[in-house]
């Protein structure tokens, strides 16, 4: 025997990067997540070339899915060339060999920062959404020990009493993005920061969605066809961002979540968050044969 | 101008990075040897917070990064992780390891003697501008003493076991394979003790500092005194395969055990901190939190939880550079709240006076 | 100056107990905080608990209110409801019945209260968790707790920290209530109050229980609230109960030493 037939020969990297113990973990925590929806796992966390924060988690997620077959889209903040979306997306082709596309329609994993895109997922389609903190109770209880006894228990009063506070304060709800919902009558999740617009797509959704922390080490998880159901009280609607009625000052689309670019002067105009749509909308615009999805949203309004 | 997905975020990446590079020159072998024969202080540092004992590449990570000291860590631990664990070493005792510097503040002598060993701690800090202009410095020669110390020194706990001032902590048998391994496992609380310690080892030194200085200041219940402090060398001993355990090398260690006052049960609680490299100050800010721990409340900074978290160097180094990045899709969200909350009080100024007009009706 | 005459005479304690307490002993270290101790409460009666620092008192008030579990020893509530010993109880049933079964008030409010909250998100988080999801009515029974309490609804989004101590108490005696508990735990509920103040706590808590026949176990080292409060007492001594009656009875002719010690040492 000798050291040498005990180990592999020597590479300086694995297939995608992680070794297989590292995916294992992954893989084994992933089907936890899926089999308890909303449920954060604990798992091991490890390190990645990018630095943590930056969608460690989601990285490791993406990379333990990926084979060379996989068509991979990232997004950040809804926009596929924003630089961060740019390194991911590079740093994914390079140790995987895997297809890249920046058309929703075209992918079939999509990790994700803060974005679910407008175009309807299917069931053969993964959303990997980045998490910088997979924990809803944060805000009333800091410990992730106590919070963990408390999702145990479903003990959610003080996260209600919040929303009760902020009406009565505000008059209204203040929780922007990261609205927390509750999964399949069970679990209150913080849907990582997407906006409140997003929330309700992942409500009986036909693909999977999967949130994993990396700084965090906690991973959890909307199957498909998984209530996901915003907590709100019945006498007080819920409430996406008032971007219905706005149009893209490029693209000129109409009725879906919209970043706000102030102008010189005062005044604003408005661009599409979702840039790949807006951009299809224009190529189609000009003449060109480009297939655009069914979206989630019709003129502004979610069926 | 047309929307068109010109792939400018890419383009723009890579010139960042290479002006970033451009400021460092060539990187070479020369250079990385040169860094680890000239700052073993802070490789030592480094491969602690790493958790990777590996000079060379701790060197070469602090070239790579231009002496960013999280970069250098990101980059260490990123390519730890990936290594497969090839074998367990033997446990390692105190009185085995081939020491180099011990001491405690508790006793004027005590067993094996106090051995002062390398430290700048009574050096004069007058910094040595002679250097730039006489154009030197070479370290005067050591003068060996009469007596050479032992090079294996007992631990000062033992004799206090012996004497019944340190409470008797039952040893827990433990297959060296079974062994709770932080970097292949998920940190949870109350955390297992070879979690805490680990994850101590591997902590940010000025992190462990602040939080360790904060409990020494009295933010922490025990007043801290050194009880052991010990610079050693300790054999990295390992099984062959065909079963003959050999010496693999040595491995540069510190430790440091902490005591406070006698406790209820006439004890002397006793706090540990161990780490790779040589660095005092670690071992001793992160043994004074270990003392403190048992008696924190769950919310307090003294907590294992609350220091164990905000400790960990490649997590908190990472999250506070990621505000860097875009956030105004989550800002956006934000501000559609508060718009909504202003027209609210627009209508009716005071907010709860809106929801009781609403209830009346 | 209220007294015990004031009121309707003890009730007769013929019934089925309410709450029953069996064979308790429960020890912290080498702490014996109680010892066999038993105790029934009646339904529509105020139970007094009396004895100095140390007796296991409070000990037993916290094991009524489910949030303390006795080394030995069973807890039983007579309600459609429930069924077995209440210790026995996983901590989420054990928090749901506390929601909806039992109040409590303690003497430092800042052991009810979330003192940064508003002082009607207090009383609406107790019906949060027994599962209210209506904003609106929320408000209106926070608003209905408070009033029966006797607080001034114009400071009822007001937090507890910006207010007197007096205030913060009928926070907690309209948190304790707002879902028409079977039965009110308090715990030296106006100790530390000015007298003045301490009067009219009393006089909300003696009227809530006039009005509503609310079943209340009063603990107090105050002889004086006792005998303004209770119908029945119980005196505690080094973890156990030494005697037990008819407040009149108990305090006009003591039978244990320590009670006529107790007695004497107040007139």
């Amino acid at each position: 025997m000798s050291l040498k037939k005990l180990t592999k020969d020597w590479r300086a990297m694995s297939y995608g990067f992680l070794d297989a113990s590292a995916k294992r973990e992954l893989r084994r925590k992933m089907i936890k997540a899926v089999a308890v929806p909303g449920c954060q796992m604990p798992y091991a966390s490890r390190e990645v070339p990018i630095a943590r924060g930056w969608g460690t988690g989601g990285l490791q997620a993406t990379l333990t899915l990926l084979n060379p077959r996989h068509v991979v889209k990232v997004i950040d903040q809804g926009d596929d060339d924003s630089v961060n979306a740019a390194s991911i997306r590079q740093f994914l082709a390079r140790v995987s060999g895997a297809e890249t596309t920046l058309d929703t329609l075209e992918a079939t994993l999509i990790q994700s920062r803060h974005r679910v895109p407008e175009e309807i997922l299917r069931e053969d389609q993964i959303l990997v959404l980045q998490v910088p903190n997979p924990e809803p109770l944060r805000p009333v209880q800091p410990s992730m020990a106590i919070a963990r006894q408390m999702h145990a228990d479903a003990d959610y009063g003080r996260l209600w009493l919040k929303l009760y506070e902020e009406i009565v304060r505000s008059g209204r709800i203040m929780q922007g993005a990261e609205y927390p919902a509750l999964v399949n009558g069970r679990y209150v999740i913080t849907p990582s920061p997407i906006p409140r617009w997003d929330v309700r797509k992942l409500h009986m959704a036909r693909h999977l969605t999967l949130l994993p922390a990396g700084r965090e080490k906690r991973i959890h998880a909307v199957p498909p066809f998984t209530r996901v159901e915003p907590l709100v009280f019945d006498d007080v609607p819920y409430k996406v961002e008032d971007h219905a009625r706005v149009t893209c000052s490029r693209s000129g689309l109409k009725g879906f979540f919209m970043n706000e670019i102030p102008l010189d002067g005062g005044g604003t105009r408005y661009e599409i968050s979702d840039s790949h749509l807006g951009a299809k909308a224009l190529e189609r615009a000009a003449g060109e044969a480009v297939r655009i999805g069914e979206t989630w949203y019709k003129n502004g309004e979610m069926q | 101008m047309a929307y068109v997905a010109a792939r400018g975020g890419e383009k723009a990446i890579q010139q960042a990075e290479r002006l970033y590079r451009e400021q460092m020159g060539r990187i070479d072998r020369d250079r990385v040897a040169g860094i680890e024969a000239a700052l073993p202080s802070l490789i030592d540092r480094v491969m602690g917070e790493a958790s990777l004992y590996a000079p060379e590449l701790a060197a070469l990570a602090l070239a790579q990064s231009g002496g960013d000291l999280y970069e250098t860590l990101l980059l260490l631990r990123a390519w730890r992780t990936t290594q497969p664990r090839l074998g367990i070493a033997e446990p390692v005792l105190p009185d085995q390891t081939f020491t180099h510097r011990r001491i405690s503040a508790a006793f004027k002598d005590i067993p094996g003697g106090q051995i002062l060993g390398p430290t700048l701690d009574y050096s004069h800090r007058i910094l040595a501008t002679e250097v730039l202009e006489q154009g030197g410095m070479s370290p005067e020669p050591v003068t060996p003493a009469d007596k050479p110390a032992p090079s294996r020194q007992p631990s000062l706990a033992s004799w206090q076991k012996q004497q019944g001032l340190l409470a008797e902590v039952t040893r827990e048998e433990v297959d060296k394979h079974d062994i709770p391994d932080v970097t292949r496992e998920p940190l949870l609380f109350p955390a297992k003790r070879a979690h805490t310690l680990q994850s101590l080892a591997r902590a940010d030194t000025g992190g462990v500092l602040a939080l360790g200085y904060a409990a020494m200041r009295g933010y922490g219940q025990a007043h801290p005194t050194v009880n052991e402090l010990r610079l050693s060398q300790a054999e990295l001993r390992v099984t062959h395969p065909k079963g003959t355990v050999f010496s693999a090398g040595r491995v540069k260690t510190s430790q440091a055990e902490m005591v406070s006052k006698l406790d209820a049960d006439g004890k002397l609680p006793l706090g540990f901190c161990a780490t790779f490299g040589w660095n005092e100050v670690k071992v001793i800010a992160g043994a004074t939190l270990d003392l403190n721990s048992s008696t924190a409340t769950s919310d307090s900074p003294m907590g294992e939880e609350f220091f164990l978290y905000h400790t960990e160097a490649v997590e908190s180094s990472g999250f506070c550079i990621h505000f860097k990045l875009p956030h105004y899709v989550t800002f956006q969200s934000a501000l559609d709240a508060l718009r909504g909350a202003r027209a609210e009080r627009e209508k009716t100024p005071d907010a709860s006076q809106a929801v009781r007009e609403e209830e009346d009706a | 100056m209220i007294t015990a005459q004031m009121f309707d005479a003890p009730r007769l304690v013929t019934q089925q107990p309410l709450m029953e307490l069996s064979g308790v002993s429960k020890r912290y270290g080498s702490v014996e905080a109680l010892r066999d101790v038993s105790a029934r409460v009646y339904p529509g009666e105020v139970l007094g608990i009396v004895g100095e620092s140390g007796s296991g008192k409070s000990t037993l008030l916290r094991m009524m209110n489910l949030e303390e579990t006795p080394d030995i020893g069973d807890c039983s509530l007579n309600l459609p409801e429930t069924k077995g010993n209440l210790f026995a109880l996983s901590r989420y049933a054990a928090r749901m019945l506390r929601a909806k079964k039992i109040g409590i008030v303690y003497q430092n409010p800042h052991l009810g209260l979330l003192m940064h909250n508003s002082s009607s998100g207090n009383v609406a988080e107790r019906l949060l968790i027994a599962g209210e999801r209506r904003f609106y009515v929320l408000r209106e029974k926070a608003r209905d707790a408070l009033n029966a309490s006797e607080f001034p609804l114009s400071r009822m989004d007001a937090p507890p920290i910006e207010l007197s101590g007096g205030m913060q108490q009928r926070v907690q005696i309209a948190k304790a209530i707002a879902l028409e508990p079977a039965v009110l735990l308090l715990d030296e509920p106006t100790t530390g109050l000015d007298v003045s103040v301490q009067a009219l706590v009393l006089d909300t808590l003696k009227r809530l229980q006039r009005d509503r026949g609310i079943t209340m176990v009063i603990v107090s080292h105050d002889l004086g609230v006792i005998r303004t409060m209770a119908d029945r007492v119980m005196v505690m001594r080094r973890g156990k109960v030494v005697e037990e009656g008819l407040v009149d009875q108990v305090f006009q002719d003591p039978q244990h030493a320590y009670t006529q010690q107790l007695v004497h040492a107040k007139l």
